[in-house]
């Protein structure tokens, strides 16, 4: 079997939704053996609840008698994990997710703030069963300030963030974006500081406790737009696509229908040879695009050269054409094209999956690949409670009459409960 | 391997760790910002003359360039110290070979190739260091047909999927906000180069490791591309009027988000309004979707007389999900960040004090932190060539002659 750089590591987690499964899942990818927990009577909200009301997808848009491990939302983010169900608000399946936890690396977790202290299983708790714990803990506001305990989602922390504002057409509204980048942000953040942390455990055998505010995180991702702001006092204005150095700059329509083209023009030799593609050689000379700033003066002006010349034209053509003359373009690729890009197909970035109930698909694969140790995907996203008989008596010893009674008293298994 | 000591103890998680840098522009800056802001000794390799990208791109504090003072660059080099050196001299490359000689990490952007052509391939960084982990960071990775094109964020966010989702559907789509692709490149090359660091620090190998920006911001949209296998079809622009748009109210636009019957209740009742939780049309999350406009319509008088603080602050305890549009002056200021200590001040020799975002997440025993200003360009040359290499100035004058450094 192919080595996995994490290999070593365990981690019980208990994340759901977005931003801490894609954490715990970029620690499965590498190879550490990841135990999801979720309740019976709580599954993690990304399986859409039972009966299914909170959205999400199926396959061949049925959800099947068990919904809950057809969602697309779910079956996403929680690959090569193992995922068992345990009711942490019993004493016993409180004390099974400690014993879990006594042979573990790392807790991971995304819930509102209030929910672990309601568990009674806060950091001092953890410690007190495994000393050198590494706990994570990730809700939208983090865990201390004016707005620690108010919930948050993706839809409501990223105006928070200031990207909402950045987003929108020029004197337009701000708009939410089309997937919620606080939660991906969230999400990778959660795991690069797991890595920091697994380090200085390894030198020094010590443990830690880390606070992610999915507020802060993704406030560092626009860290250029707030220094903008806080050296010039100028508020950044909503302005599409344009860009305060560029020009042209933007997505363009291209032939057929919702075909759209990114254009960038680094330099004036980009516009040079950009003018030459167009068969328009004279606009490289015209005062009124020579330099990037009389480009920038007469953007509209630029925008609509560009697209009347973009608009005769194929998207991908236009990329081969501008590529060929090393500017930056690439089309607009909606969901499916990327899966179709041949740049990732050459590179066999999906992997194709196969899940005993929500059937065979493809899945981006790993994020970054390492020579030696590459990640693969190992496992589809488990079904409800799918590795508590096996993680519960390979790990903890459990005898198949213990699980039985476990199972009887609604504690784990596999079946919602029946009200 | 026997690991190298810690300069300031245990106090800084990565302080073991020697960095070379010789990326040009903001992923790897990113990369290696999160390496130095957790400790590691970062040196910065900058073309002479002009640096790093980056330091042109400003803001400027009085307006000229000036490419020791501009605001991204000093966001993004904290913590790091800079040397000139010009890695295509003969001269050059075996400095450079000397600096990997004592590093455990290399990150570079140069293009697919160009590394080898220099004589710095991964096999000849590793021959002079054992256990070196070297990462690159490209447009579309270290092979494939599109490894030579060139791309900038925008075009990174189209290619990804990420710009078609966003916007109105009868206008053009839009990019994601900022310069966010260079971020989540930045941020995959961090994770890798720490992934890389762990096994290492198991096995005592080192590795190659391969970031495309392209496939790093394709993985953010992960869930889109399986859930469009499943529908058969690519989820297109939802527009302003969907269940998770903005909506406006007395200062600004929030963003509302209600679970349940329960909480749909508690809203009207502090609204001082009971009655409407009662309206048929919106009796259950289907249904107040399925109305999405009337809904809207009815809301609009009432959030009309609430500020988004009043909203976020009366519904929040209610468990009712409340988003404030921040724009950038509130964000800065905004009273939670404010008290968390999430924006920090830069004391910078040129560009003066520099307000910019702080720990991106706080570790108990190891923090985050700012011990030093980004570097003036070249900065460190003396204190690199001769404390680190053993050179002394005359030799460094030499150099500075043949514009090696």
């Amino acid at each position: 079997m192919a080595v996995l750089p994490l290999q070593h590591v365990r981690a019980v987690v208990l994340t759901q939704a977005w931003a801490g499964a894609l954490t715990t899942q970029l620690l499965a990818d590498m190879g550490a053996e990841v135990i999801q927990i979720e309740a019976l009577e709580r599954p993690d909200v990304w399986r859409g609840g039972y009966p299914p009301r909170n959205g999400g997808t199926y396959p061949e848009n049925y959800p099947g008698e068990r919904p809950y491990n057809r969602n697309a939302n779910y079956n996403a983010v929680n690959r090569n994990k193992l995922g068992i169900t345990l009711d942490l608000t019993t004493e016993e399946g409180k004390g099974l997710f400690l014993e879990l936890v006594a042979i573990s690396d790392i807790v991971a977790e995304n819930f509102a703030t209030r929910v672990m202290a309601n568990f009674g299983l806060e950091y001092p708790d953890l410690r007190r069963v495994n000393p050198s714990i590494i706990m994570l803990r990730m809700p939208a506001f983090g865990l201390q300030g004016p707005y620690a305990l108010y919930p948050g989602n993706g839809g409501t922390t990223e105006p928070m963030t200031g990207m909402t504002s950045l987003l929108g057409y020029k004197d337009g509204v701000p708009l939410s974006s089309g997937i919620m980048h606080t939660d991906a942000i969230g999400g990778e953040m959660g795991f690069a500081a797991l890595l920091i942390a697994l380090h200085h455990r390894h030198l020094t055998g010590k443990g830690q406790i880390i606070e992610l505010s999915q507020q802060e995180s993704a406030v560092s991702f626009i860290g250029d737009r707030v220094v903008e702001y806080t050296m010039t006092g100028q508020v950044p204005q909503r302005q599409a696509n344009r860009d305060h150095r560029m020009a042209p700059h933007g997505n363009y329509r291209c032939q057929g229908e919702e075909s759209w083209v990114a254009i960038a023009v680094r330099s004036d030799a980009e516009w040079q040879r950009l003018s030459a593609l167009m068969d328009r050689p004279e606009l490289a000379d015209d005062a009124r695009f020579r330099r990037a700033q009389d480009r920038l003066e007469n953007v509209d002006t630029v925008d609509r050269l560009v697209e009347d010349w973009t608009k005769e034209r194929a998207a991908y053509s236009v990329m081969e054409l501008l590529q060929g003359q090393g500017i930056p373009c690439a089309p607009v690729l909606k969901a499916l094209e990327v899966l179709e890009s041949p740049q990732l197909e050459a590179r066999g970035f999906f992997e194709t999956v196969h899940h005993t109930e929500a059937g065979t698909h493809q899945m981006a694969g790993m994020p970054w690949r390492l020579s030696r140790t590459p990640g693969r995907i190992r496992l589809p996203a488990p079904s409800l409670g799918e590795h508590s008989s096996r993680v519960l008596s390979e790990h903890l010893g459990l005898q198949e009459a213990e699980l039985a009674d476990l199972v009887q008293r609604g504690i784990t298994g596999q079946d919602p409960p029946i009200d | 391997m026997s690991l190298e000591s810690r300069p300031d103890g245990d106090k800084y998680a990565l302080s073991d760790l020697r960095v070379i840098d010789c990326s040009d522009d903001m992923p790897g800056a990113y990369c290696t910002k999160l390496l130095a802001d957790f400790g590691a000794g970062v040196i910065k390799v900058e073309p002479p003359g002009m640096g790093d990208a980056i330091r042109g791109l400003g803001p400027f504090p009085v307006g000229a360039p000036d490419l020791d003072a501009g605001g991204i660059f000093i966001y993004l080099n904290t913590n790091k110290r800079s040397i000139t050196l010009n890695l295509e001299t003969p001269t050059g490359k075996d400095l450079f070979l000397e600096l990997v000689a004592g590093a455990d990490v290399v990150v570079e952007s140069y293009p697919p190739g160009a590394m080898d052509r220099l004589g710095l391939s991964f096999e000849e960084l590793e021959r002079v260091r054992p256990g070196v982990i070297l990462t690159s960071i490209t447009p579309f990775g270290q092979s494939g047909p599109w490894r030579d094109y060139q791309a900038t964020d925008i075009v990174e966010s189209a290619v990804s999927g990420l710009s078609y989702v966003n916007g109105l559907p009868e206008r053009e789509p839009l990019k994601a906000p900022g310069s966010q692709t260079y971020y989540h490149g930045g941020t995959c090359g961090f994770m890798g180069t720490m992934t890389a660091v762990c096994y290492r620090d198991v096995s005592g190998l080192g590795q190659h490791v391969d970031v495309s920006l392209m496939e790093a911001a394709a993985s953010v949209f992960g869930v889109q591309i399986l859930s469009a296998q499943h529908s058969g079809r690519s989820p297109g622009r939802r527009g302003a009027g969907n269940p998770a748009g903005l909506l406006p109210c007395k200062d600004g636009y929030v963003a509302l988000n209600i679970r349940n019957e329960l909480t749909w209740q508690h809203m009207w009742l502090f609204f001082g309004d009971p009655d409407m939780a009662d309206d048929p049309r919106f009796s259950s999350v289907v249904e107040r979707r399925r109305h999405g406009e009337e809904l809207e319509a009815i809301l609009a008088p009432t959030l009309a007389r609430y500020t988004m603080e009043e909203l976020l602050h009366g519904l929040g305890p209610l468990r009712i999900l409340v988003g404030m549009n921040l724009e950038m002056d509130r964000l800065v200021a905004d009273p939670h960040l404010q008290e968390r200590g999430a924006f920090v001040e830069s004391e910078h020799p040129v560009a003066g004090p520099v307000v910019i975002p702080g720990p991106p997440f706080r570790l108990s025993e190891t923090p985050w932190s700012l011990r030093a200003p980004a570097p003036l360009l070249g900065q460190h040359n003396e204190e690199v060539y001769t404390q680190v290499l053993g050179y002394d100035t005359k030799d460094i004058a030499e150099w500075q002659a043949e514009g090696v450094v």
